[in-house]
C-alpha cells in the first residue's frame, strides 16, 4: 500500500476502481463509499429536502452499481467524478420513478447508456481535461444568479420551468441566464 | 446530416435528469444519431458533476450504513446482476431482421424484434399509428407511420409535441425532417406535414395532449384520437 499512498485522491480513486473490477477489492469499495456516499446523499437531499431514508437508499444503490460496473469505467471517456454523477442521476430518476413522482413504465436504463461513446479517439483523454479545466474555472466566476439556477437544475432536479416557478422570474429570464452561463462555459455555441 | 436538434434547454434538463422520462426518450435515441449533441451532453454531464462534486457534506460520516451496506453487498450484488442481464441489450443487428429499419438502442425496451411486431391502428390508408406507452395522466407516446409520398391530415396540437424521424423523411411549411431529426412544436402550430416520395417514414412522436384535425372529413377522427390519449 506504500505506492498507493503516494497517489493523489483523484488517482486513488480510479486505482480503487481498478482494484474492484479486478480483483473484487471490499477494502477499495470503502474508501469509494467514504468519499462517495455524502455526495450523494446530498445530492439527494438537495431534490426532496428531509429525505433522508431515499437519499439512503439511493447512495446504497449508487454503491452497488460501482461496485457491479466498475469494469466498464473508462478514464479516457469520463472523470470517475462525472461517471459517479451520472451514475446518481440515473439512480435518483429510477428511485422517483418507482415511487411515482414520474409513474412511468420507461426504464431509464435504456436512456443513458450510448452517451458512453465508444469511438477510439487519441485526444480525447486532452479534449475532457481541457473542457474540464474550462468549465471548472468558468463556474468558479460566474454570476451567483447564473449559477443559482445551473444548481436548481443539476441539484435539486428542477426542469427550467419549475425553476422559473420557484424564483418567481418569467420563463425567458431562466433561459436566457442558463445561456449565458453555459456560453460561457463554452458548453453552449449558437447553431 | 441532421439540421433539427434538442434546444439547449431540453439537452440541460435531459443531462442534469430532470427532463420528463418521454421527452427524455426523444432526446436519447436523437443523441444515437447525432455526434454534436453527444458532445454537448458530454460537457453539460461535466458541468453536473462539477455541482455534484461541490455538495456541502461536512465531514458526516455514516458508519453504520456503510456496516449495513457490506453485510448485505454479497445478496444485493448477486441480484443487481440479474437486473444487469436483464437489462442486457440485444446488439443492434441480431434482432431486428423483421424488417430493414434498424430499431434504436433506446426503443428496445418496447421493440424487440422490429416494428410490425407493434399493434397498428390505421386512422387512413396512409396513416398508422402505435401506441409504446401512455404515461398516466400524461403525454402519450406513441410511433407513427406515413406511406411514402402521402400527406398526414391538417391538424393542430393542443400540447406540445415533439416528432423524432427515425425512417425516412417528410416535410411541412417550415422545412424537411430527415432521419435523426428532432422536431419540437407547441400547441400554437397548425400544419399538414407530407412524407417524401421515396419511402416511408416512422416518426416517434411525444404528446402532452391529444393531436387535433382540423380538416371537414378527418374531423371525425378526432374522438378516436382521444380515446387513446393518457389525458382524456
Amino acid at each position: 500500500m506504500e505506492r498507493a499512498t503516494k497517489l493523489q485522491p483523484d488517482e486513488q480513486r480510479v486505482a480503487d476502481m481498478f482494484a474492484i473490477a479486478e480483483h473484487r477489492d471490499q477494502a477499495a469499495l470503502g474508501r469509494l463509499f467514504d468519499h462517495y456516499v455524502p455526495k450523494v446523499r446530498s445530492f439527494c437531499l438537495a431534490a426532496q429536502p428531509g429525505s433522508n431514508l431515499m437519499a439512503d437508499d439511493i447512495a446504497q444503490e449508487v454503491m452497488i452499481r460501482i461496485w457491479n460496473k466498475a469494469h466498464t469505467y473508462k478514464p479516457e471517456s469520463a472523470s470517475l467524478n462525472t461517471w459517479v454523477f451520472t451514475l446518481a442521476r440515473n439512480a435518483r430518476i429510477d428511485y422517483l420513478r418507482k415511487n411515482s413522482r414520474h409513474q412511468s413504465d420507461i426504464d431509464p436504463e435504456y436512456l443513458w447508456q450510448h452517451v458512453v461513446d465508444e469511438n477510439a479517439d487519441p485526444f480525447k483523454d486532452a479534449l475532457q481535461k481541457r473542457d474540464k479545466e474550462r468549465i471548472e474555472h468558468g463556474l468558479s466566476k460566474l454570476p451567483q444568479d447564473q449559477k443559482q439556477v445551473l444548481a436548481k437544475v443539476y441539484l435539486e432536479g428542477k426542469t427550467h420551468k419549475e425553476a422559473a416557478e420557484e424564483l418567481s422570474l418569467p420563463l425567458g429570464t431562466i433561459k436566457s441566464r442558463v445561456r449565458l452561463a453555459l456560453h460561457k462555459l463554452t458548453i453552449y455555441v449558437k447553431r | 446530416m441532421i439540421n433539427y436538434h434538442p434546444s439547449i434547454e431540453i439537452l440541460t434538463d435531459y443531462a442534469a435528469g430532470s427532463l420528463p422520462l418521454a421527452h427524455s426518450l426523444c432526446v436519447s435515441t436523437h443523441l444515437e444519431h447525432c455526434s454534436e449533441c453527444q458532445q454537448q451532453i458530454r460537457k453539460l454531464e461535466l458541468l453536473g458533476s462539477q455541482f455534484f462534486e461541490q455538495t456541502n457534506t461536512d465531514n458526516q460520516c455514516f458508519g453504520d450504513l456503510k456496516d449495513s451496506f457490506f453485510a448485505n453487498l454479497s445478496e444485493q450484488s448477486a441480484t443487481a446482476l440479474d437486473n444487469d442481464a436483464a437489462h442486457a441489450i440485444a446488439p443492434n443487428t441480431t434482432d431486428s431482421s423483421w424488417d430493414d429499419y434498424k430499431v434504436p438502442s433506446s426503443l428496445r425496451q418496447f421493440i424487440t424484434k422490429g416494428y410490425d411486431e407493434l399493434t397498428w391502428m390505421r386512422l387512413s390508408p396512409s396513416f398508422k399509428i402505435a401506441t409504446l406507452y401512455n404515461q398516466e395522466g400524461g403525454a402519450q407516446v406513441a410511433l407513427t407511420r406515413i406511406k411514402a409520398g402521402a400527406h398526414m391530415p391538417t391538424h393542430t396540437h393542443t400540447g406540445d409535441e415533439i416528432t423524432l424521424v427515425l425512417e425516412g423523411a417528410f416535410s411541412d411549411e417550415s422545412g424537411v425532417y430527415r432521419q435523426g431529426d428532432f422536431i419540437s412544436r407547441d400547441a400554437s402550430h397548425k400544419h399538414k406535414p407530407m412524407v417524401t416520395k421515396d419511402a416511408e417514414c416512422i416518426c416517434l412522436t411525444v404528446l402532452d395532449a391529444p393531436i387535433e384535425f382540423t380538416g371537414w372529413l378527418t374531423r371525425l377522427l378526432n374522438p378516436l384520437i382521444r380515446r387513446y390519449h393518457p389525458q382524456t
